[in-house]
């Protein structure tokens, strides 16, 4: 049964109820919780017979790294894949909630979707919140005409480039794509370039780090490479740090005896004819 | 007219007052030992989310037996360990003696006390022998407060690392433990294995390490590589 | 000999032609106005014995001071113009005083020497205002302390000029004193051996008889630092050697 605690269903949208009270929490010095920021390097550049993305796997809270293994390429459709960078939980949710768009409408259409249609279903609801749903996004996707990559930012607006680059560590990227980035790349070509200019932002940028991931769009079949590269080897430690067991300090101890109480059912034999109660 | 506040943690524009102090990141571990210290850094430099430089010691060398490690705002670790080593070299002349860790000490904590009121913003651990050749590690804090311990971690990974110290070193919260003095083989390892994790979870660590191990014979450096990203 | 000397004798900036600096050749004669002390360095620790003048029986004879402590592990003695010596045992102490604050050690005796001697030469320095400082000081100091270099006697005259002594004597006595001393003094000398034998120096070149009154000792010693000798303890040392 719905109730006002427990609804049956959630209302569509986001829930602004606790604005008014977290505005009036923050004034008196009690500031919301930070949320993870990807703080990443996110690229992909266009070849001859599609697009690859790239991306590294780090996620960070302020200084610590948060996560070393973060998926940062998101499934959009068979066809296409989107890269995330800014606010992690922004960058999921919005994918994630365009996806399942575009999967009904292919459904609806029964055709393969072409890329500009969820590259415009991202900015129109990138636009409608202005800006404070934290997503900068690279779309990549092949369709009927060809391969496509749109850059798209917070505030929805977009650009259809050939190669681009964003999070913190986009200028290294750049860097990378500018100088070497020339058309009608084979794909062996453009995987070590992705690469290479994931690496400039993973070496470069201090946001930015651990593996290369790498996602290779053509006609009719993707390369989800995960990892492509593990960039950094982890250090060896010299020690071994296993206790011994028994280490941890028993600071106290109570026993609390469980009272079993039970009750047997025993199987009485029905009263037969040989045994017949002494009734005289 | 009352201030109308667009969302939540939003303050009015205010015009950006220049601020001199810059933190450049940087770890610093140092641990005492019988007849020997221990004294390590890392080497990467950074502001903000860049690296300046990947090969920046953060020990100073004030004589055979005192090692320094300074990190936090690295133009001032530059001007405090520039004229900490004037006034060594004024010791030495006026005394015609070298000072020693104890003495070096103390003069560091008077010269951070000196600036009280526009601190140099560094994170110093001091590491060497004292007059009876003992393992000594000093921790400071930027207005000259100090303390002799046996081991510390100081700069951007010090909250890490200083757990870690406390369980493998002072051997804390443990059951059944052997209280016995740490070798010199376990002193360099642990502090190899510290910056390992920290390099692992703290952005503003990494690339390399330099470790300095000071005993009576002097002082022997080794450096030993982390990870770059 | 005085008319050679009355062209140049008044300034202190000023050089003879024969390369004397007169006014500090003065300062030295003054010591040789001053009370005896002496001062004697063994491996054990340092003494120092000075005379005390009581030039009048209404005199208070405890307070002429003329050994003082510097820091606990320094005493100096001092013989001349005592008003100048007060100043210079100030500058030796604060100089102490500033070592183990910026430092956290003790100073060690020669370098409070050093200190002192560059205020004493700060004669005929000016400032903006004129004279800083007009004539040099009028003092000669026995500086004795324990340091890490061990037991040490260092003497300063009014040139600021300061040099190592085994045993020393300053003051009016200080010719005959010292020729004794030179005499008495061997290298395997005890701290008892060296009470006896300044006292025994003391007592010969004193006009008045010597007594728990007037004098003053002190022993510096790396056990007990700083020790200045109660009257008790001073006739104990002079029973020995009547």
């Amino acid at each position: 049964m719905a109730s006002v605690l427990c609804p049956e269903f959630t209302a569509p949208g986001f829930s602004f109820e606790n604005h008014q009270r977290n505005a009036f929490l923050a004034k008196k010095g009690f500031p919301a919780p930070k949320a993870t920021k990807t703080g990443t390097t996110i690229v992909g550049a266009v070849f001859r017979d599609g697009v690859v993305l790239g991306a590294d796997t780090r996620a960070t809270e302020d200084t610590i790294v948060a996560s070393k293994n973060c998926q940062k390429i998101h499934y959009m459709a068979p066809n296409m894949y989107c890269c995330g960078a800014g606010t992690a939980a922004d960058t999921e949710f919005t994918t994630a909630s365009i996806s399942s768009q575009l999967e009904l409408h292919r459904l609806n259409t029964g055709r393969v979707v072409p890329v500009v249609t969820a590259n415009m279903m991202l900015r129109q609801m990138l636009f409608r919140y202005q800006g404070h749903i934290g997503a900068a996004l690279i779309l990549g996707g092949v369709d009927n005409a060809g391969p496509h990559l749109y850059n798209i930012y917070p505030h929805g607006s977009s650009d259809n480039l050939p190669y681009c680059t964003m999070g913190s560590g986009s200028l290294g990227a750049m860097a990378v794509f500018e100088s070497r980035w020339k058309p009608n790349m084979s794909e062996e070509e453009a995987k070590q370039l992705v690469r290479d200019a994931v690496a400039a932002g993973v070496f470069n940028d201090l946001a930015s780090g651990n593996n290369i991931d790498l996602c290779v769009i053509r006609k009719g079949a993707v390369d989800f490479l995960r990892p492509y590269q593990v960039a950094n080897e982890k250090g060896q430690r010299i020690n071994s740090y296993k206790y011994k067991k028994g280490t941890t300090v028993v600071l106290n101890q109570r026993v609390i005896p469980i009272q079993v109480e039970e009750e047997i059912v025993r199987k009485v034999p029905a009263p037969d004819a040989e045994e017949s109660m002494d009734t005289s | 007219m009352a201030l109308i506040e667009p969302f939540a943690g939003h303050t009015p524009m205010q015009a950006q007052r220049f601020s001199p102090y810059s933190d450049n990141g940087g770890t610093i571990v140092a641990i005492a030992g019988e007849d020997f210290a221990v004294i390590g850094s890392d080497t990467r430099l950074t502001v903000g989310y860049s690296i300046n430089t990947r090969e920046q010691s953060k020990l100073f060398r004030l004589s055979d037996k005192t090692v320094l490690a300074s990190c936090g705002c690295w133009c001032d670790v530059l001007t405090l360990t520039r004229v900490l080593n004037a006034r060594l070299q004024m010791y030495n002349h006026e005394h015609q003696k070298e000072m020693n860790t104890p003495a070096v000490a103390q003069l560091l904590s008077t010269m951070l006390y000196y600036k009280r009121f526009f601190p140099y913003y560094v994170s110093n651990l001091l590491a060497g022998l004292d007059a009876e050749g003992k393992g000594a590690v000093y921790h400071y804090d930027p207005v000259g407060h100090y303390e002799r311990n046996q081991y510390y971690a100081g700069g951007s990974s010090s909250a890490l690392l200083q757990p870690f110290l406390d369980n493998q070193v002072g051997k804390k919260n443990m059951n059944g433990v052997v209280q016995e003095p740490i070798t010199r083989e376990r002193a360099v390892a642990i502090v190899k294995d510290a910056f390992i994790s920290a390099a692992e979870r703290e952005i503003h660590t990494g690339d390399a390490i330099i470790i300095n191990i000071i005993d009576k014979t002097g002082v022997k450096e080794e450096r030993f590589a982390l990870r770059k990203d | 000999m005085f008319l050679t000397r009355s062209e140049y004798d008044r300034g202190v900036n000023t050089f003879s032609p024969e390369g004397r600096l007169f006014q500090v050749e003065y300062a030295i004669e003054a010591i040789k106005l001053g009370s005896t002390a002496i001062g004697i360095s063994t491996a054990e620790g340092v003494v120092l014995a000075v005379e005390k003048r009581i030039t009048s029986p209404l005199m208070e004879p405890t307070t002429i001071e003329k050994i003082v402590e510097v820091d606990k592990h320094i005493g100096c003695a001092v013989s001349g113009l005592i008003a100048d010596s007060r100043t210079m045992v100030d500058r030796a102490r604060m100089e102490c005083q500033n070592h183990w604050f910026s430092f956290n050690e003790k100073m060690s005796v020669e370098s409070v020497a050093q200190a002192v001697s560059n205020l004493a030469i700060q004669f005929g320095d000016s400032d903006d205002d004129g004279g800083a400082m007009s004539r040099p000081f009028g003092v000669a100091i026995l500086f004795a302390g324990c340091d890490e270099k061990g037991p040490q006697l260092f003497h300063m005259d009014p040139s600021g000029t300061f040099v190592q002594f085994d045993a020393k004597a300053i003051g009016s006595g200080s010719e005959g004193a010292q020729q004794s001393l030179q005499e008495q003094y061997h290298k395997s000398m005890t701290l008892k051996e060296a009470l006896t034998a300044s006292l025994t120096i003391l007592k010969q070149v004193m006009e008045e008889k010597l007594s728990s009154t007037n004098v003053e000792v002190v022993t510096v010693t790396p056990e007990k630092f700083f020790h200045m000798f109660s009257k008790e303890e001073v006739e104990e040392v002079i029973k020995d050697i009547s």
